[in-house]
């Protein structure tokens, strides 16, 4: 596996927290929204084990509604539990993209010195 | 509607995730959510791999590993299938009364399911939802079913011949309350799994030991008798297959 997939597979709990944070949502319609903003998934079905793991840890809450193609759709929202979680998210994804940001930077800076 | 790869995809997962000890209910819930996942995909002409990746089996695992192992229901489910093949076993003998059981016998029986429980539980969960739109599916079934039957059919004369000395032999009412015993059992298994089948198959098995226990010898031993009987059986059955291509030539 490269290492940009193995990055995205890490990152991709809270970003689906994320999504499911801004309003109530499908596997599908999540596919989509992750496309909307370029992140790359390695297949579209790996969001699943994903939402699987989130609901187990209580982190969304699952409602199943008929759709209007006809099966039943799985509809997931945020609980209290997820919120916390993905501020929890929230701030270590700034705390390491600031860390990676300055590491990269700081490279580039002593190559412009030189 | 799903495409034959879609729907023999749903059908491998729900077969593996089975064969994996999950629950029915979240086995129900996953598949259900790719179902509709897999029909907008569809519509937008996408394949399955672009919903599972290159190894649709690698992502099985990946859902499977998810899932917990549902210990209660496998608690629950074991010891009832073994008790439904014990009683498949036993009534047609005690309809015709003549239940016993010998050393042997009880090997051959025990040796008999582990082959079958192999052979199908192999079948089922890797060989025929690959299958199971291409005309071999029926095929696989028929061969596998086939070489068992025969395999088995030495096996018994093989025992018979032996003559292995049963160490219990049942009385005509340990016979009855052995029949009266499946009977309820096999109702018990329909209400369980929620489905006719395991009171309709020994309702169809029955027939034989019934006119065996009935019908009096001279009759049943008729040379005449028995090829009009072969004649007709083998009437329906041609007469029912011919229906059943004709129904599905129909349908395609």
């Amino acid at each position: 596996m490269s290492t940009t997939s193995q990055m995205l597979k890490g990152l991709l709990d809270g970003s689906l927290l994320a999504l499911i944070a801004k309003g109530e949502t499908y596997g599908y319609e999540i596919i989509e929204k992750l496309q909307s903003h370029n992140f790359a998934v390695v297949s579209e079905g790996s969001i699943y084990p994903v939402l699987m793991r989130l609901q187990k840890n209580n982190l969304v809450s699952t409602v199943m509604r008929k759709s209007p193609s006809g099966p039943k759709r799985k509809y997931y929202t945020i609980t209290a539990e997820g919120e916390a979680e993905l501020e929890r998210f929230k701030e270590h994804w700034n705390q390491l993209s600031q860390g990676v940001s300055s590491l990269l930077g700081e490279g580039d800076d002593e190559r412009a010195v030189k | 509607m799903l495409s034959n790869k879609s729907e023999e995809f749903i059908i491998e997962l729900r077969m593996y995730l089975i064969s994996k000890g999950k629950n029915d209910d979240e086995i129900k819930e996953v598949t259900q959510e790719l179902e509709d996942h897999l029909q907008q995909a569809e519509a937008e002409g996408k394949s399955v791999k672009h919903i599972t990746g290159e190894s649709p089996r690698d992502y099985m695992k990946s859902i499977g590993k998810e899932m917990g192992f549902d210990f209660r229901q496998i608690a629950t489910l074991a010891p009832m299938t073994a008790l439904l093949i014990i009683a498949y076993f036993s009534f047609a003998p005690a309809i015709e009364g003549t239940f016993s059981i010998s050393k042997m016998g009880l090997v051959i029986s025990i040796s008999m399911f582990v082959i079958s429980f192999f052979v199908f539980g192999f079948l089922l969960v890797n060989v025929l939802p690959k299958l199971f739109h291409s005309k071999w599916f029926y095929g696989v079934i028929a061969i596998a079913y086939t070489l068992l039957t025969v395999l088995f059919v030495f096996i018994f004369l093989w025992e018979h011949k032996s003559n292995s000395e049963p160490f219990f032999t049942a009385t005509p009412l340990q016979n009855n309350l052995i029949l009266i015993g499946c009977i309820i059992f096999f109702i018990i298994f329909a209400i369980y799994s929620k489905s006719w089948i395991t009171i309709l198959i020994p309702f169809f098995l029955s027939w034989g030991p019934i006119a065996k226990r009935f019908i009096p010898d001279n009759l049943n031993k008729d040379p005449e008798l028995i090829w009009i009987t072969l004649f007709v059986l083998a009437a329906i059955t041609i007469g029912f297959l011919y229906f059943m291509f004709r129904k599905r030539r129909i349908q395609n």
